[in-house]
């Protein structure tokens, strides 16, 4: 009988090592299969005792060669572990790491979102004979051993939006965040509030919460992994993964496949190794703080030791950045710092109290911005030299003390003053309006109309003469080279509005791309926007030497990088500018498409935070000016992946200084960038010619099976969802944006 | 001389059409033609089919398409397009792209950027401004400032009060528009900031811009115009005397066309109606030397009561009623003259061959729009089948239809319903009207429509408005 | 009353309808289909986003523009003579032999039940705005006309004018112009149902779909 059930233990732990190594045949694997197999035959002929001693020998087997064939995991198999339905879950971490729980909004498949599981929770310590309990809010994906409502832990926008919401309360009760991030990417449909939106205000909010929050990384697939991840401690199990996207989702972008064909697993797996997903590498380049080792092959619900583990492992991070922004803190910290690696159990030994005041806040918010401002710093090519950089720095600090003086010190005391006058000016304006309107009166009633003989001529002779005779101004500055083609182009409306066929040279030089019967927007370069926007000759070139680089030696990405530098001569999807529009002082930063696509790396999210520094040092406002973005470039995985939160905590910051933050979406804008530091914008607009959105129609079909409409992304339907504030015609950008300034430019922002 | 191997694409249909081909034919030119579906029973199709044969024609999609034409162009391999009047004449777009394309051929009429300058409104006053040419008291750009448009309009009132208009009216337009869209006009100054912020507001959302022009309103005025005709080189340019077009529809569309545009020979005038022609000419004529202007042309302009005229816009192109001043103009004393020959001829290259003392105008002609309209009802397009339509054959009379005289014609409700135009020449003005008036009696014009109710035309409102012509 | 069976057989000896394919405008013809018998799909997809059969495709000023098969059918003449040279617009280019379907066939006979209202003239049609709001959000059948309810405009020449319906009161059951497109005089513009005629109609819609075949 006991037999049996350890038999069949052993058997179901053969079989998972079966799923997890995949197809790929092991020598341990058929020494497995094959004495549990002898022993099967041989079973009935012997004792109890004999058989208890074999089981007992098998077990042991079991044992050792688990151990040898957890050396031989390869990131793939690692992957297979995270998305094997025994893999612990969050339920399973709720039942034996905190002492008691409450689930928030949420009974198995009765909830907005079961894939998102928040609870209260709390821990007891005890500090001598004192028992304490310490309250946590926790937060993380769900994916519930198979259970199909779950989602896989694919988390729906207003599954994220329930997360933030208990961010803050959190926030409101000044409890510690701990939450566990274990899905393989978010759920990418747009129903409000929007994957890409509820992502980007996840990581705007994450960016300022003034109590800490320690996460733990189970599986950290992408955008999915970010919209809870932004954090003070980041714990990674050993078994887990942290990627920009699935292996499958890289392999099928680097076979080039098209929507239902079949990727070889030999790429996939390839795409695994390459991405550099697992916990050793992310420790290694320093996105992850610690790992938490897991028992051999990844940790399932019966490994109840790990549990333990774990217990004291996030204990002692969340002690440790409590300790980091306390007042007095030496001697547990040191005691904390020291043993670093022996063990963590004296954790549970130490008390630390897991309160916040407000100096502690401000100290905890700056240690979070400093600990993602430095990730990623060695990721990029900066080719400066370091005279340039010297150079740089300092200018820097002088215009913080200029802007300083400028605006803070004596700006304060110009305010004042101008207030002061525009009082008295006000009044004196009554008094004098009253007693001229009665002149007025006086003289139109007394006598016959005398035309002033100056006046008239104004009626009848040229006006601002050295305007010159023809006013129109003809055409743009910048035309498109596709306007010097012989050729007619149809417009993609031209079954539904009828349009008639356009000569390219009228279409993309006088039109500026747009369809003169039905206003469709064609596509247009974004220099047509850098010499038709901005004022002529206004824009300066900065940090051009930054330069996007292939951190994880990703094999032949370093050619197709030079092409697209080769092609588009530029050396990272990201320009940074300052610029004026009618003479008004801007801070540009433009992704361009043709630069693999737009795609967000170090290099371009480095460029994104030191425009937005600019900026915020001089005053200026900030516009983000997206001509087109694939998303994260996911060659460089987490390098490019954490800039979601790094840039979003930089624009934060701007923000908060006062900074006008708008971004203006051109062609075609998803994923990553859109769901952090583009989509967290208050002040969002899109050309008529724009897709925004969280992931393309191909992936949505493939993840969710969902058949979207063609027009899905498109700007309407964006304005419609709330996720733009408004919709500009190309021809008028400039104007808008005039206007945007004029009057979203207000006493808090930096453009007055 | 131009050479014979040029072959000129029309790009229009009806009347304007049929005298294109023959004015090729005329020059030893070979042409092509293009018709529409609806179009196939109209007379350019037939005589271009008469004339040059089915190789000459082709059926295209629509008009107003310019790749249908230069398709048809370059298949046809034709050297030349003209445009005639309507659709891509004043369209400077299609000029160019007939020019500058990767097969370019040679656009009859100006080149494109003269239309283009000439095409504005706002352009063509200043231009003409600059030349101290008198235009409509008002502003001569767009206005933005609320302030400075108040001061406009307060100083037209004052200027039309001293000028002695009785009934000063000032009118505030949407400067993008057109068409009479986004037009109000004022009485009084008070008036002025509400209708200013409501054309301004009606602008901004149509147009996407808030620009306003304020013009004086002109009253009771004449529609005179003037005949340019010009060589490519830019400095041959002449004239072809003045036309009256006051007799219109009410909405604003000429019905009667006289040569020459007064004639004080015969009617008392409130003014020196001659130095008003003298001086229209001689503006217009000043303008088209400042432009280069390369082709044929029209000035419009109108004269109020007092007699002072004001330019009105610029007709970069060949009129409806070029014939009428044809009629009454001579060429070193031989009559025939053919201004769509000229005007094709010049566009070609070709040097005018005489000057301007060369050109002398003798008699008054006139030209009548016969249109199948009911000008009780606001001149609603009638539309039926014609069975009868005839002329008198006149030598004083030029009669151009594309209705084809030998069967039944539906017309098609995908163009205006013109039917004929025809012009009358006389010796003096009572002449020429004697003779129109014998013209429409004679002519006969019959058809019905689906439900049996028979013809309607203006040839009865053509008859009344005859006698009296030029009067003012 | 009209026997709806015998409607049906008469359908049914000539199940299919010939739809001529023609230049849309002038160009150089080139074939995608080279050989009669052909199939060809109509456009597909959730949202019929995958276009159908490209058939042919005509180049005019450097722009190929493709003609993709609207219905399905079979390809029963192709005008090769064509091939490669210059057409002019509404130049036959091939025959698609398109077998009716369900719908094709109730509406082929409603058309023959139904109460038709016709164009009186030639000229373009639009509902009344309130009209075409209600077309637009709950399908034609959800508008219920009446004799002397004012129903369409009438656009012809740049003018526009008003027409009343004429005929039973009951909803209208199908719409037979299209958007900006001329109507000839005497062509049907709606198809109305008196409110006794549903049950007919029911009759028409069952019988199709049980007797009739789709081939396509």
């Amino acid at each position: 009988m006991d037999t049996e059930k350890r038999i069949a233990e052993l058997s179901e732990r053969l079989g998972y090592i079966r799923d997890i190594f995949g197809s790929r045949e092991n020598a341990n694997i058929t020494l497995l299969t094959s004495k549990l197999h002898e022993f099967g035959e041989r079973e009935p002929l012997a004792s109890p005792q004999e058989a208890a001693r074999l089981v007992q020998q098998l077990e042991d087997l079991f044992v050792f060669l688990e151990k040898k064939l957890d050396a031989e995991l390869s990131a793939m198999d690692v992957v297979r572990i995270v998305r094997h339905p025994h893999r612990v879950s969050l339920k399973d971490i709720l039942e034996n790491v905190y002492d008691n729980y409450t689930e928030i909004g949420g009974q198995d498949e009765y909830s907005i979102d079961p894939g998102m599981l928040i609870a209260r929770a709390y821990i007891t310590r005890r500090r001598g004979d004192k028992v304490h309990h310490q309250p946590v809010m926790v937060i993380g994906q769900e994916k519930g051993h198979g259970q199909e409502f779950r989602n896989g832990g694919s988390v729906k926008p207003w599954g994220n939006a329930k997360a933030l919401q208990y961010m803050k309360v959190a926030e409101t009760e000044k409890i510690p965040i701990h939450t566990f991030v274990s899905t393989p990417g978010a759920f990418p449909v747009e129903d409000y509030p929007g994957a890409a939106q509820q992502i980007a205000r996840n990581l705007y909010e994450m960016a300022g919460l003034k109590v800490p929050v320690v996460s733990v990384i189970s599986e950290g697939g992408s955008g999915g992994a970010e919209a809870i991840g932004l954090s003070d401690a980041r714990l990674m199990f050993s078994h887990g993964y942290y990627s920009v996207i699935s292996p499958e989702g890289a392999a099928a972008i680097e076979a080039g496949t098209r929507q239902g064909q079949r990727v070889p697993p030999e790429l996939i797996t390839a795409c695994a190794e390459r991405l550099k997903m697992t916990a050793r590498d992310n420790l290694s380049m320093g996105y992850v703080d610690r790992i938490i080792q897991e028992p051999h092959l990844g940790a399932r619900p019966y490994h109840y030791d790990f549990f333990k583990t774990l217990r004291q492992e996030i204990i002692r991070a969340t002690d440790q950045v409590f300790l980091s922004i306390a007042g007095m803190k030496f001697f547990r910290a040191m005691a904390l710092g020291r043993h670093k690696d022996v063990s963590p159990a004296d954790a549970e030994n130490m008390y630390v109290r897991w309160t916040v005041d407000e100096a502690a806040a401000e100290r905890l918010l700056w240690r979070r911005y400093r600990k993602y401002r430095c990730m990623a710093e060695n990721a990029f090519v900066d080719s400066r030299s370091p005279t340039k950089r010297l150079y740089a720095n300092v200018q820097g600090v002088v215009w913080s003390g200029y802007s300083f003086l400028r605006y803070d010190f004596l700006g304060k005391q110009e305010k004042r003053l101008s207030k002061a006058l525009g009082e008295v000016e006000g009044e004196l304006r009554v008094v004098v309006d009253k007693m001229s309107g009665s002149l007025r009166k006086m003289t139109r009633r007394s006598g016959p109309a005398v035309c002033d003989a100056e006046k008239s001529r104004m009626l009848t002779e040229l006006s601002q003469p050295e305007l010159g005779a023809c006013l129109e101004d003809w055409g743009w500055s910048y035309i498109s080279p596709r306007a010097r083609e012989d050729r007619a182009v149809t417009c993609p409306n031209m079954k539904q509005s009828g349009c008639p066929d356009l000569w390219a040279p009228d279409l993309f030089g006088d039109f500026a791309g747009v369809c003169s019967h039905c206003g469709h927007h064609f596509p247009m370069e974004y220099q047509w926007y850098l010499h038709n926007v901005f004022d002529p000759d206004s824009l300066h070139e900065f940090n051009a030497e930054i330069e996007a680089g292939n951190p994880l030696d990703y094999p032949g990405f370093v050619d197709k990088l030079e092409e697209a530098k080769k092609k588009t001569g530029r050396k990272s999807s990201c320009l940074t500018y300052e610029s004026r529009i009618d003479g008004k002082k801007i801070v540009v930063a433009v992704l361009i498409a043709p630069f693999r696509g737009g795609t967000v790396g170090a290099a371009e999210g480095e460029k994104f935070i030191r425009a937005l520094a600019r900026a915020r040092k001089r005053h200026y406002p900030f516009l983000a000016y997206v001509h087109g973005t694939a998303g994260i470039r996911i060659q460089e995985s987490l390098n490019g992946l954490i800039q979601m939160p790094r840039v979003t905590m930089a624009v934060r910051r701007y923000i908060e200084a006062g900074g006008l933050y708008l971004v203006l979406y051109d062609t075609n804008s998803y994923a990553g960038p859109v769901a952090s530091f583009l989509g967290c914008s208050p002040y969002q607009f899109a050309i008529r010619s724009s897709n925004i959105g969280f992931a393309g129609p191909g992936v949505i079909k493939e993840t969710t099976g969902i058949d979207i409409p063609p027009n899905y992304h498109n700007a309407y339907q964006a304005l419609t969802r709330g996720h733009v504030q408004g919709i500009w015609d190309r021809r008028e950008v400039r104007k808008n944006l005039k206007n945007a300034l004029l009057t979203i430019g207000g006493r808090n922002l930096y453009y007055r | 001389m131009i050479s014979k191997k040029h072959k000129v694409l029309v790009a229009n249909r009806g009347e304007i059409a049929m005298r294109i081909v023959q004015a090729c034919r005329r020059l030893g030119l070979d042409f092509a033609c293009v018709y529409t579906r609806e179009d196939h029973a109209s007379g350019h199709a037939a005589l271009a089919r008469e004339l040059g044969g089915e190789s000459r024609l082709f059926r295209v999609s629509s008009y107003h398409d310019a790749n249908e034409i230069l398709s048809v162009a370059d298949h046809a391999k034709a050297t030349a397009i003209h445009p005639g009047y309507g659709f891509f004449a004043e369209d400077f777009r299609f000029a160019r792209r007939v020019t500058e394309r990767a097969h370019p051929l040679v656009f009859i009429g100006p080149s494109w950027r003269i239309i283009r300058s000439l095409g504005d409104k706002i352009n063509t006053k200043r231009l003409a401004r600059s030349l101290s040419i008198p235009t409509v008291p008002g502003s001569d750009r767009p206005v933005y400032d609320e302030l400075e448009a108040e001061e406009i309009a307060e100083t037209l009132f004052a200027f039309q009060a001293e000028q002695g208009v009785e009934n000063s009216v000032v009118l505030v337009k949407a400067s993008a528009g057109g068409g009479g869209m986004g037009i109000e006009e004022i009485h009084d100054i008070d008036q002025f900031k509400t209708v200013y912020r409501r054309v301004r507001n009606y602008a901004k959302r149509q147009f996407h811009d808030e620009g306003v022009l304020i013009e004086q309103r002109i009253f009771d005025f004449n529609h005179l115009e003037v005949q340019i005709v010009a060589d490519r080189t830019g400095s041959g340019i002449m004239h072809f005397g003045t036309r009256n077009c006051s007799v219109q529809s009410t909405g604003r569309q000429k019905r009667i066309e006289v040569a020459p545009g007064f004639r004080p020979e015969e009617i008392h005038y409130a003014f020196d109606a001659k130095k008003v022609m003298d001086d229209i000419v001689s503006f217009s004529l000043a303008m088209a030397r400042e432009v280069g202007y390369d082709n044929v042309g029209t000035w419009e302009w109108i004269v109020s009561p007092m007699g002072q005229p004001f330019l009105m816009e610029v007709n970069t192109r060949i009129q409806v009623e070029n014939g009428v001043s044809a009629a009454i103009s001579r060429i070193k004393g031989a009559g025939g003259v053919d201004i769509i020959a000229e005007q094709i001829r010049l566009a070609l290259g070709d040097s005018l061959g005489y000057d301007q003392n060369d050109i002398t105008f003798a008699g008054v002609g006139i030209e009548y729009r016969i249109i199948a309209e009911d000008p009780a009802n606001r001149f609603t397009p009638w539309v039926g089948r014609i069975d009868r339509f005839t002329a008198p054959g006149r030598e004083w009379l030029k009669f151009h239809s594309h209705i084809p005289q030998d069967a039944a014609y539906l017309i098609p409700t995908e163009y205006d319903p013109n039917l004929a135009l025809a012009i009358v020449w006389g010796r003096d003005l009572a002449e020429a009207k004697a003779r129109g008036i014998s013209f429409l009696d004679d002519m006969v014009l019959a058809g019905e429509d689906q439900t049996g109710a028979s013809l309607k035309s203006n040839v009865a409102f053509l008859r009344d408005k005859t006698a009296a012509l030029l009067h003012f | 009353m009209i026997d709806v069976k015998s409607v049906l057989e008469e359908i049914k000896a000539a199940p299919y309808e010939e739809i001529e394919i023609k230049a849309p405008h002038t160009g150089v013809v080139t074939f995608e289909v080279k050989e009669t018998g052909v199939r060809a799909v109509a456009p597909s997809g959730a949202y019929l986003e995958k276009p159908g059969t490209l058939l042919a495709s005509i180049t005019r000023e450097r722009n190929v523009k493709p003609l993709h098969a609207m219905v399905s059918g079979e390809v029963a003449t192709i005008h090769l003579e064509h091939s490669g040279a210059f057409v002019e617009a509404g130049t036959p280019l091939l025959v698609l032999r398109h077998y009716l379907t369900k719908d094709e066939v109730v509406a082929a006979i409603l058309r023959r039940v139904l109460h038709l209202f016709c164009a009186p003239e030639r000229a373009k049609y639009y509902f009344i705005p309130s009209v075409d709001i209600k077309v637009k959000a709950g399908g034609c059948r959800a508008v219920t006309v009446k004799p002397g309810m004012e129903l369409f405009i009438v656009s012809r020449m740049k003018r526009e004018k008003p027409l009343a319906y004429d005929g039973p009161e009951g909803i209208i059951y199908a719409v037979y112009f299209q958007h900006d497109d001329n109507v000839e005089a005497g062509q049907a513009l709606i198809g109305v149902c008196p409110e006794n005629q549903t049950g007919l109609i029911q009759d028409v819609v069952n019988r199709v779909h049980s007797d009739w075949e789709e081939r396509n």
